[in-house]
């Protein structure tokens, strides 16, 4: 089909194989042009009467900024969402990472889980993220798992994103986080 | 005047597809300025003083080669027209993603980001709409069109 598409278009031959239409002529497609150029003027014109006489109209110049609220672009990477009764959670080779505050880690958590306190300002400082690498690579673990406050937004998740967005690779977050752990009486 | 080949047949649907596409894209925006006003000025390419002019103009220029196209009027230039149109938007959504803007496209009704927003695709589709106005550019023929009416007229005064 395309090929008789592009043959088509480059001979102007019609299909049923008759004579040759001529090619577009130059002069057609300058007429076209103006055309266009006069519909793009009438309409403009038009646009601009009715925008005139329409009581919602707009000013013709905005005369405060419009607050447009873009939402900065999140750098984070993929995250996997796991159960709290998965059974992967309690693996060998899995590197668990508490994202609460020092606070609630203290009174409980998962067995060998690293505490890296999720801060919405500053989600992943240098420092921090050089340590953690360091930590993942000496646990020889092949998953890491994040558990957060469980809110919404779920620090936890939000924690996982940064770390797979920093280069850390097959990075999960429990879904509900540490209080969906505890309801199951895990910590 | 010799058949109308392939081409032309495929041009007829292209012609009524962009057609309805324009017309489509132009209504809310002419319903509702200021919604687009606030899309076109979230792309942050344009001056300030541009956006409200940008925004009162280019609805009723999509709506006139919409409406070209699918009356089949003067259908080479409301075909250069849409790929007139289609540039411009590749340009501006190349921009925003090469910037990381996380935001709708503003292309028909204004809608969160959340709900559509502009991705590589986005790209792709408006490409596959130029291509389309390009075809129609080159190979429409009036077929089921007020050009082919006109021309038959001329033909026979």
């Amino acid at each position: 089909m395309s090929s008789v598409l592009l043959r088509a278009i480059r001979e102007g031959r019609s299909s049923a194989g008759q004579a040759p239409e001529p090619l577009l002529p130059r002069s057609s497609w300058r007429r076209a042009t103006v055309e266009a150029a006069a519909v793009a003027a009438v309409a403009g014109l038009v646009a601009l009467g009715v925008n005139a006489l329409r009581p919602q109209g707009l000013p013709l110049v905005a005369r405060t900024p419009y607050e447009v609220l873009v939402p900065c672009p999140e750098p984070g990477g993929p995250v996997e969402p796991v159960e709290p009764a998965d059974a992967a959670l309690r693996g060998t080779r899995v590197f668990l990472v508490d994202a609460r505050d020092a606070g609630s880690y203290r009174t409980g958590h998962l067995p060998g889980a690293v505490n890296v306190p999720y801060d919405w300002l500053d989600p992943l400082p240098e420092p921090d993220l050089k340590r953690l690498a360091r930590q993942i690579a000496a646990s020889g673990a092949t998953r890491v798992f994040v558990y957060g406050d469980g809110d919404r937004p779920d620090s936890g998740e939000h924690l996982g994103r940064e770390i797979s967005g920093r280069g850390i690779r097959n990075v999960g977050f429990v879904r509900g986080g540490a209080p969906a752990l505890l309801g199951r009486g895990v910590p | 005047m010799s058949r109308p080949g392939v081409a032309a047949w495929l041009a007829l649907p292209a012609r009524w597809y962009l057609g309805a596409l324009f017309v489509l894209a132009s209504w809310h925006k002419i319903a509702v300025p200021h919604d687009f006003a606030i899309d076109v000025a979230t792309y942050a390419i344009l001056p300030l003083s541009l956006v409200n002019p940008v925004a009162i103009v280019l609805p009723w220029v999509e709506l006139a080669a919409g409406l070209m196209l699918l009356l089949g009027a003067r259908v080479r230039a409301g075909s250069l027209l849409v790929a007139a149109m289609m540039v411009v938007f590749l340009a501006a959504l190349g921009i925003a993603l090469a910037r990381g803007l996380d935001m709708s496209c503003g292309c028909f009704a204004s809608q969160g980001a959340e709900s559509d927003p502009i991705s590589w695709l986005t790209v792709l589709r408006d490409v596959a709409w130029l291509a389309l106005s390009v075809l129609v550019a080159c190979c429409d023929r009036g077929l089921l069109g007020l050009d082919g009416l006109w021309r038959g007229r001329e033909a026979h005064a």
